[in-house]
């Protein structure tokens, strides 16, 4: 489980295997099964969370509607990030889609860990740099890109989310209606070449 | 302009970023001095675009004094997606990090003086200085978290809320800033916007 998180962890900074055993030590598992809630809104988001196995979804109520900001899968985090940073409640949900196992850590333990060590902090000012700007390509895609060029974006990027997620949480991450997104679905259908070819 | 000069002339400014800066990372005398050389000061007049759409963003912008925004053309509009005042942060953050050619266009609105470290002082200065990491990290986490709750308000408040909360916190804005700028950053219509001014006006709660 921890190559996992060596790999990942790899991909913004080289950690010698001294710095990542600070890190690996403060980690724990924890697991869910499908359809529980890790976070509620109004609790402060304790850990920050890596996907060993399984699938979960970050959301909130406008109204009675859900409006999805994050779907994750194996490899990559999961967390409500703005709580965990600035200990401040969370405006989300975050549920399991699928049993799911996680490695955790506690955001005071990663605190200790910045403060021992200068190159784990600075993984943590690239990955938090990282969300940023997944956050502006999002909003930029919302202003730039119509619902169909969106949607063709995404399924070229997440082929595996389509088979996995709900459609109607898939639309509402895509910001369109259910109804569109089943029309795009079929589209894409017809023409199987055309996610791939973009 | 040498930063010996630079410190004279914009020694207010100067201060105020020092002050700033601290609020994340207590910096002494010393350890703000030490950043200094690795900050160049840029002036331009107002209605300059200071980047534009393709070209590869390579600075990081403190505003010093005046004011600029940050928008998006898209076919055949500008929509506003950040109006920065005295003490912000603004660059185009993802043409600056990926090394790839602007889609936003950061324009003055007042003529305008930042402070600003290019991309390749950031990462010395990270290198060099583990506060330096440690400022960054704390800035960076700031930065989202706002980024988060911008996005959050947006999709929860109401035209009427976002107005209200907007003038509120920034009142000083509305003098500053061309109405449709403003408007166009809370997403409202210009119209609209205009009829809910009438929630401002002096006399009126």
């Amino acid at each position: 489980m921890l190559d996992l998180l060596r790999q990942f962890v790899s991909g913004y900074v080289t950690l010698n295997p001294e710095d990542f055993s600070l890190l690996a030590e403060k980690v724990i598992v924890r697991s869910f099964d499908k359809r529980e809630l890790l976070l509620r809104p109004g609790e402060v988001e304790q850990y920050m969370n890596f996907i060993i196995r399984g699938l979960a979804r970050m959301y909130f109520y406008k109204g009675r509607s859900e409006v999805h900001l994050n779907l994750a899968k194996e490899k990559e985090l999961i967390g409500a990030s703005s709580s965990f940073l600035s200990g401040a409640p969370s405006n989300y949900y975050i549920e399991t889609l699928e049993p799911t196992t996680l490695l955790s850590i506690h955001r005071d333990d990663l605190e200790k860990v910045y403060r021992q060590n200068s190159r784990i902090e600075r993984l943590g000012r690239e990955i938090i740099t990282h969300f940023v700007l997944e956050k502006e390509e999002w909003e930029h895609a919302c202003m730039r890109l119509d619902t169909r060029e969106r949607f063709l974006q995404f399924v070229e990027r997440n082929p595996e989310l389509v088979q996995r997620v709900p459609q109607k949480y898939l639309a509402s991450y895509l910001n369109m209606k259910p109804e569109t997104f089943s029309r795009l679905k079929h589209l894409l259908k017809k023409r199987p070449s055309a996610a791939g070819n973009r | 302009m040498t930063s010996d000069i630079a410190a004279t002339v914009y020694k207010d400014a100067l201060e105020r970023l020092h002050h700033y800066l601290s609020r994340y990372v207590p910096l002494n005398k010393q350890e703000f001095g030490a950043l200094l050389p690795y900050i160049e000061i840029r002036e331009f007049d107002k209605k300059v675009r200071v980047i534009d759409t393709g070209t590869v963003e390579r600075y990081l912008n403190v505003i010093a004094m005046g004011l600029a925004r940050k928008y998006l053309p898209v076919r055949n509009k500008e929509i506003t997606v950040q109006l920065a005042s005295e003490g912000h942060i603004i660059h185009s953050e993802l043409s600056f990090h990926y090394r790839i050619p602007s889609s936003a266009v950061i324009e003055t609105i007042e003529p305008t003086t930042f402070f600003s470290i290019s991309y390749d002082s950031l990462q010395q200065l990270y290198d060099q200085y583990p506060k330096a990491e440690h400022l960054g990290r704390l800035l960076i986490s700031d930065l989202f978290v706002k980024k988060d709750n911008r996005y959050y308000h947006q999709l929860i408040k109401s035209t009427r809320e976002r107005f209200l909360d907007y003038v509120r916190t920034h009142p000083q804005m509305l003098q500053r800033v061309p109405q449709k700028y403003i408007a166009s950053f809370l997403n409202i219509k210009p119209e609209t916007f205009s009829r809910l001014k009438h929630l401002v006006r002096p006399g009126k709660k």
